[in-house]
């Protein structure tokens, strides 16, 4: 059964364990590759992450003159092949949510690749499996759709994508509370 | 199509007009260059060491491959864009330095880990020495004459270039030139394999014929070359001609693979340094400005090339305040993504970024 990454934006707490656990993912050498913002750092404590949200249509692959970014078969989005990158830096240019990070002495971009050695075996990625509020969930298109019945929404607001993003995304997005016009945290 | 014919017409060049498509105009000048170099090289063919021939049809077949490849890949928008630009900064003063970094030391890889930097250069180094005796003789740009006093005479394009006693140091060296780099070969790809067993990464994104084959057809190729010297020196040739040709069917199916698989980086690295010209060149010409911060990320240049790039593909990225996403510095980029979500303008409030490297 094919899962994807699926995130409640505004249940997140900041607590930043997905940055932890994308440190230890294979391979991934210790160096996060996903991010955590305040969204109003001087009024209030909401957070919300942002990682690679695997588009369809990878800005940051089509921008890439060495075809360093390949496309997996499971839709992920990987990282840089480390023999064809050749440090343009095209990509953290193109990507549309400034995903990708450059490492200047390895002359080398490296991105999320969706803990390709777990997701491509159906097990969810490093982040996923730490979050404790349920913001990044690992769930088949079922799953994702049975909220969405839960959740009921009269304005035809869903899980999001334009005009929050810019293009067809595998990760899906969505933020229930302040969709339904319920206030949570802020 | 329509822009090839336009760029023929405003070129009016005859040359380019002679020929059904870029591929087959390199195919014919590289092949009449090698044939050219040769029969100049063997004194108009009077050395053409017939045991060679099976590399000559190899690499011609490689050329061909080559060619597709390259052309092809060259035609992709942000490629051509790097190449085009990148050829035209070639003299810049820091090529020289540039190069040899990227190229022949590979200070980069050893910032990725000894390890990783050691199983290359024996590899790579191993691969482009054998690369070095290897055509010369074949193409019979070089070959040895012995004299009766027990001298040879290295003749380099038809002139004598050297005299060295025969079984004296550099003699020794060139007649083992090929076991050196074979071992260096063998260990460089044994330290890759073992690698490849244990690393995460590696064997999370590792494919047979991607990552594995290069890897075994450049040790079947190392073994096969030194069991031939083995059989010489021990078993008094016996194996000899059958091992020759095993060796040399291994060379040409890798020669004929390395365009399509990993080994492909080999031609197409060296655009690192055009990429490293293109990005110098153009931050010294003016730095681009994020529209939010103000912060200076990118040069003008590869800010408006990017941006161009993705508008080929039919991609264009633009903000509701009017301006191209790709003219906002990272952070800010990821912030403007929040305030989507959010509603709130996250990248307006002006504190910086808070510190998004977690370590493990
Ligand atoms: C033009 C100069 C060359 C450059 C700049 C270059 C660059 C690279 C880089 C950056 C990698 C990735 C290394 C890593 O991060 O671990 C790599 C891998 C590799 N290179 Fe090269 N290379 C060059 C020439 C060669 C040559 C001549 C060979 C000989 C066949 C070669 C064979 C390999 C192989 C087999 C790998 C893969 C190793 C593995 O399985 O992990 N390279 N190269
Ligand atoms: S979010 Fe950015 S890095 Fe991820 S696939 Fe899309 S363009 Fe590439
Ligand atoms: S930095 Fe590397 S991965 Fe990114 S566009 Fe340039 S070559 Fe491709």
């Amino acid at each position: 059964m094919k899962k994807r990454l699926y995130l409640e934006l505004e249940n997140c707490i900041g607590c930043r364990s997905c940055l932890a656990a994308c440190t230890q993912c294979g391979g991934h050498e210790e160096r996060n590759r996903n991010y955590v913002y305040d969204v109003n750092p001087l009024v209030n404590r909401q957070t919300m992450p942002l990682m690679c949200l695997h588009c369809e249509n990878p800005a940051c692959a089509r921008s890439c003159p060495a075809q360093a970014i390949q496309i997996h078969e499971t839709g992920a989005v990987l990282s840089a092949l480390v023999e064809k990158c050749i440090g343009c830096q095209n990509c953290t240019i193109a990507c549309p949510y400034g995903i990708p990070k450059f490492d200047h002495e390895q002359n080398l971009m490296y991105k999320c690749d969706l803990c390709i050695d777990r997701t491509k075996d159906g097990i969810s990625p490093m982040c996923a499996s730490v979050c404790p509020s349920n913001t990044l969930q690992w769930l088949t298109d079922e799953e994702i759709d049975n909220k969405k019945k839960q959740f009921n929404l009269d304005n035809g607001k869903w899980v999001t994508s334009m005009p929050y993003l810019e293009g067809e995304t595998n990760v899906k997005v969505n933020l229930p509370g302040i969709l339904q016009g319920i206030t949570k945290l802020f | 199509m329509q822009a090839k014919a336009a760029v023929n017409q405003k070129s009016g060049n005859t040359l380019n007009n002679a020929f059904a498509s870029h591929f087959a105009k390199s195919m014919f000048l590289s092949v009449t260059a090698l044939a050219i170099l040769s029969f100049i090289g063997t004194r108009m063919f009077t050395h053409v060491d017939l045991n060679l021939y099976g590399y000559m049809v190899g690499t011609i077949v490689f050329i061909g491959g080559f060619f597709y490849r390259f052309i092809a890949w060259g035609e992709r928008p942000p490629t051509k864009l790097i190449l085009k630009k990148g050829l035209k900064l070639l003299l810049r003063k820091s090529t020289p330095k540039t190069s040899v970094e990227h190229l022949a030391t590979y200070n980069f890889i050893w910032n990725r880990g000894i390890y990783r930097w050691t199983q290359h250069v024996l590899i790579g180094w191993g691969c482009i020495l054998s690369c070095f005796v290897t055509f010369p003789l074949v193409f019979g740009w070089m070959y040895f004459t012995m004299d009766d006093n027990g001298h040879y005479n290295i003749i380099a394009m038809g002139m004598k270039v050297m005299t060295v006693p025969a079984d004296g140091i550099i003699a020794n060296l060139s007649y083992n030139a090929l076991n050196i780099t074979a071992v260096m070969v063998i260990a460089g790809v044994c330290m890759a394999l073992y690698r490849r067993l244990k690393n995460m990464q590696a064997r999370a994104e590792q494919k047979f014929l991607y990552d594995f084959m290069p890897l075994y057809m450049l040790l079947l190729v190392s073994i096969t070359g030194l069991a031939l010297t083995f059989m010489n020196i021990f078993l008094h040739g016996a194996g000899q001609p059958a091992m020759s040709l095993i060796h040399q069917w291994s060379v040409i199916i890798t020669l004929i693979y390395l365009p399509f698989g990993k080994l492909a980086h080999i031609p197409f690295r060296p655009m690192s340094v055009l990429a490293r010209n293109y990005r110098e060149h153009y931050a010294e010409q003016g730095m681009k400005e994020c529209k939010v911060c103000g912060d200076q990320f990118v040069s003008v240049e590869q800010s408006k090339d990017v941006v161009d790039v993705l508008c080929v593909n039919a991609i264009e990225f633009k903000a509701k305040e009017g301006h191209h996403l790709a003219e906002m510095c990272l952070p800010c980029r990821r912030k403007y993504r929040i305030a989507q979500f959010s509603g709130f303008p996250t990248h307006e409030v002006k504190v910086k970024e808070a510190n998004q490297n977690a370590k493990g």
